[in-house]
């Protein structure tokens, strides 16, 4: 059955490897994915464990669904202790590795240990295998791919590798696969490197037995039919996630100059629709591609038009790349952007903290809180494009001191700098913001306060808040699998019921998680898109476990809390500017200066906040200082961990 | 469990309030609902006056590329500035209110 | 039955190189989800963002049929598709050798040829692939279509070149 794929302990610096069945009673609890990563993360780890040394567990997963019949099944996910945040670092990417994984017989993978030169593991059809790998070592993450591909002799193998950053322990290293699929948050590269991991690959041709396939099929087609049919995937099947940028652009939501500014005026290069000329420009009008089994094709081909890289292909680029190297730097240039998407991709960097870590630095340069000494002669002005390519490259290879010190990490950096350049840092958690800009939108502003793996916008992003949709239709979407019968509002610049909408949210973005679809086919962006009641159908067809909505959301609860657990562990406390559920101080005392009227002068009220996280808190079962009370522990069988069942 | 015995789901049947050829304004205190004439590259908000450069993804599907730069950053400096002489007034003259 | 004279347009261009096809092909044929057993398969060039999906040709005078020591492969005129008699069959993958576009397969689980049977008439892939990159057309189509595109071509052609005749 569709549940017989195995969970495989690897370590590393032994060589010892041990595969077991995952019993059907962890999978009722956790399901597979980032659940069941938590679940092991929390077993499998020592409290204060060092993130780069041997001790920390590596954890790669597909999810319950991974590569059946449920709609963009295709999402690997990766999970270990961040070396950015010291915290819980969880990222996740969509591809082809995750199916192929599944395929060659495994679900999870728990890595421990270093091992002593370079390797990869080459995993087929239920072996796996430690392999050389010096020769790959300093190689890109294309070069890689292509390099081990060869090797093995086999074209259709897909890999999740790091790039130059991920051996060099830049604490924002991505894992890649593909020429741009990433796991970008959270330094999950950088554990690779600190195990001298430098690739997984995967190829597989045994079955993944599908329960009902007639039904299946039937439903996936149904299913399919719902997804593309809403306005948000069609426009995202067409210009990819940079129309989201564009869009939050239009009114005031986008951060750039640092926290400046929340609008990046007169970027008309840098719009989506530019974008996309490019990409038809060089790639013809059918330049979309999609992840293993989506229909929603987001993912632009494009060739660089001009500069020193024209001509080399890449994939994207996202919102992230628009922000972190358009709007944050407001280097309002496409080729700037489409380069910049191109280094971060080959070197293998989180595109949105580079971009964040860059602003941040060029604010302080601005500001004089680091001088061309620091920068070794750069001009790291805003708005300088050279000085901005430069720097991805010399972090990516912590060449010289500034970035050396950049790559280690926003706080760290913050502390080796001094003088209130933490006060300029725009971070949850020690994890650079998204380059949106919530001040406008405390529902927003709330979720990248408590997201689980700090800031971040698709831990529970509630973002269909800013489509002022009718009451009426918010309580259709979140009273549905537990009732919900307190206040809610259209109006997204108010404060109520919204620590109700980023919860639901938090449960539904662990759900796919857990499950493996990409959260485009949840109620993310568009409100008419599948969740829990749907999920329950899909698992039932494909794996014959039979699951009700409610039976996922309280999955997807224990494993919030699982997650929250370990961050606990690991010293989170409510208000600690550093580890806690807490904001930059711009947020509250720095009016926006740009944006659509009742954006532009709007600042996070303090008090109304701190109410907002009272609120939010008490929903999950947490006392007043986030804590998970015994109560909601034994509630959620949590109440013996850590537990050790795999 | 036969597929076609099923009713619609949740997210199916709000589906039905999906209104292709309209979109709404960018401007949070208005989000007016509005539709721009076929193959229209630029509009103006009914009930705000905020204008915006439009983009087709089909021909009966419009979006909103981005604000006219110029008209929109003009009525949000004045709404900013209504905004802030109401404020200062209510602060002079607190009581006056009660 | 009156026979339909339909085939399996591919147009590669479109092509987002999902996969959704060779998943819907091995649930639609095996109940499971593994490509390696699925009839139509996407050959990619991802270096070069090139996805191109690869299926049985239903040639007329097919290679595979010729080449059957048992005469186990066969045309069958009602769905103009080529067929595998698996109570006739002994697995020697001759047809497989034979295969000018490798569209005939072998099945390691099922240990048998697999080839592309048009689902009977309804194709799940083609049901499947919402950018139509396959698609299935009555046999005359698919030259109309590639015909328009070349027309198109040399119209645009020629009005280009009587904008330049015209600035000369």
């Amino acid at each position: 059955m569709a549940l017989n794929k195995k969970i495989a302990y690897i370590d590393l610096s032994t060589g010892k490897i041990e595969t077991k069945p995952i019993p059907l009673e962890v999978r009722k609890r956790f399901l597979g994915g980032r659940g069941l990563d938590a679940y092991l993360l929390y077993n499998h780890t020592d409290k204060g464990v060092d993130p780069l040394s041997p001790k920390n567990t590596l954890l790669v997963s597909a999810g319950i669904l991974g590569a059946t019949l449920a709609s963009a099944t295709a999402r690997t996910h990766i999970m270990a202790k961040s070396p950015l945040t010291n915290l819980l670092g969880s990222s996740n990417m969509g591809g082809f590795f995750a199916p192929e994984l599944r395929w060659a017989g495994f679900d999870h993978l728990v890595i421990k240990g270093k091992a002593e030169k370079p390797v990869y593991l080459w995993i087929h059809n239920g072996e796996i295998e430690i392999r050389d790998a010096s020769n790959l070592w300093g190689k890109t993450t294309t070069e890689t791919q292509w390099a081990i591909r060869e090797e093995l002799n086999d074209d259709d193998v897909k890999c999740a590798v790091i790039g130059p950053a991920g051996e060099n322990l830049v604490t924002f290293a991505s894992v890649m696969t593909g020429i741009k699929d990433s796991a970008g948050r959270s330094g999950m590269g950088c554990i690779f490197g600190s195990k001298n991991l430098k690739a997984i690959a995967a190829r597989g041709t045994m079955d993944i037995k599908i329960a009902y396939p007639e039904d299946a099929l039937e439903y996936n087609r149904r299913f399919i039919t719902q997804i593309v049919s809403s306005k948000v995937n069609q426009t995202q099947g067409t210009l990819g996630t940079p129309f989201i940028w564009g869009a939050t652009n239009s009114w005031g939501g986008i951060r750039t100059r640092n926290f400046q500014y929340n609008q990046c005026e007169y970027a008309d290069d840098i719009e989506p629709e530019r974008i996309d000329e490019i990409c038809t420009e060089t790639m013809g009008p059918y330049h979309m591609a999609g992840c293993f089994g989506c229909q929603v094709h987001c993912r632009a081909q494009y060739k660089i038009p001009s500069g020193p890289y024209a001509g080399k292909y890449d994939e994207g680029p996202e919102y992230t790349s628009q922000g972190a190297f358009g709007g944050e730097p407001d280097c309002k240039s496409a080729v700037t952007v489409l380069t910049g998407n191109h280094l971060v991709d080959q070197y293998g960097v989180d595109n949105l903290e580079i971009g964040s870590i860059i602003s941040w630095a060029m604010e302080l340069y601005e500001e004089g809180i680091l001088t061309s000494k620091d920068t070794d002669g750069l001009d790291l002005k805003f708005g300088n494009d050279e000085a901005l390519l430069e720097m991805i490259r010399r972090i990516c290879f912590r060449d010289g001191w500034l970035a050396n010190t950049l790559a280690d990490g926003g706080i760290q950096a913050s502390e080796k700098i001094g003088k209130n350049s933490f006060g300029y840092l725009i971070h949850v958690k020690g994890m650079s913001n998204l380059h949106s800009d919530e001040r406008a939108t405390p529902a927003l502003a709330l979720g990248i306060a408590t997201g689980s793996r700090g800031s971040d916008h698709l831990r529970s992003r509630p973002a269909i808040d800013l489509y002022h949709l009718p009451e009426e239709v918010l309580r259709k979407v979140y009273s549905n699998p537990v009732a919900y019968d307190g206040p809610l509002s259209s109006e997204h610049t108010s404060y109520v019921g919204k620590a109700w909408q980023v919860f639901w949210q938090e449960l539904c973005y662990m759900g796919v998680d857990c499950l493996g679809i990409c959260k485009y086919h949840t109620t993310f962006l568009g409100a008419t898109l599948p969740n829990f009641e749907d999920w329950s159908k899909v698992l039932y067809y494909n794996t014959g476990l039979e699951m009700s909505p409610r039976d996922i959301w309280d999955v997807a609860d224990r494993c919030y809390n699982i997650e929250r657990l370990f961050n606990m562990r690991e010293g989170l406390t409510r208000d600690d500017p550093k580890k806690g559920d807490t904001l930059n101080h711009r947020y509250f005392d720095e009016p926006c200066r740009r944006g659509a009227p009742d954006v532009i002068g709007a600042k996070i009220d303090r008090k109304k906040f701190k109410k907002m996280i009272d609120e939010y808190y008490e929903h999950h079962g947490w006392d007043e200082n986030g804590v998970p009370t015994a109560e909601t522990l034994k509630r959620l069988g949590l109440d013996k961990e850590p537990s050790h069942l795999v | 469990m036969a597929v076609e015995r099923e009713g619609l789901s949740g997210a199916e049947t709000l589906a039905k309030t999906r209104t292709y050829g309209k979109f709404r304004c960018h401007n949070p205190s208005c989000m007016g609902r509005f539709q721009p004439e076929p193959g229209a590259k630029r509009v103006k908000c009914p009930a705000c006056g905020m204008e915006f450069r439009v983009h087709w993804i089909r021909p009966d599907f419009p979006r909103i590329r981005g604000p006219v730069w110029d008209v929109n950053r003009k009525i949000a400096q004045e709404a900013l500035a209504a905004l802030e002489a109401k404020k200062s007034a209510a602060k002079a003259a607190p009581k006056e209110e009660k | 039955m009156e026979p339909t004279g339909k085939v399996l347009m591919i147009n590669y261009e479109k092509c987002t190189g999902c996969r959704l096809c060779e998943l819907v092909c091995s649930v639609m044929h095996e109940g499971v989800s593994n490509p390696s057993r699925s009839r139509i398969k996407i050959i990619k060039w991802e270096s070069e963002g090139l996805y191109i999906p690869m299926s049985c040709q239903q040639c007329e005078d097919a290679p595979c049929v010729n080449v059957c020591p048992v005469k186990a492969v066969s045309r069958d005129e009602t769905l103009g598709r080529v067929v595998v008699d698996y109570d006739v069959c002994i697995g020697c993958r001759a047809c497989v050798s034979a295969c000018p576009f490798g569209a005939m397969g072998f099945d390691v689980i099922g240990r048998k040829v697999i080839k592309c049977d048009l689902c009977d008439g309804d194709p799940q892939c083609v049901r499947f692939c919402e950018i139509h990159a396959l698609e299935y057309v009555d046999a005359d189509r698919v030259s109309v279509l590639k015909t328009r595109d070349a027309a198109q071509r040399l119209s645009v052609a020629e009005k280009e070149g009587a904008v330049l005749l015209a600035q000369a």
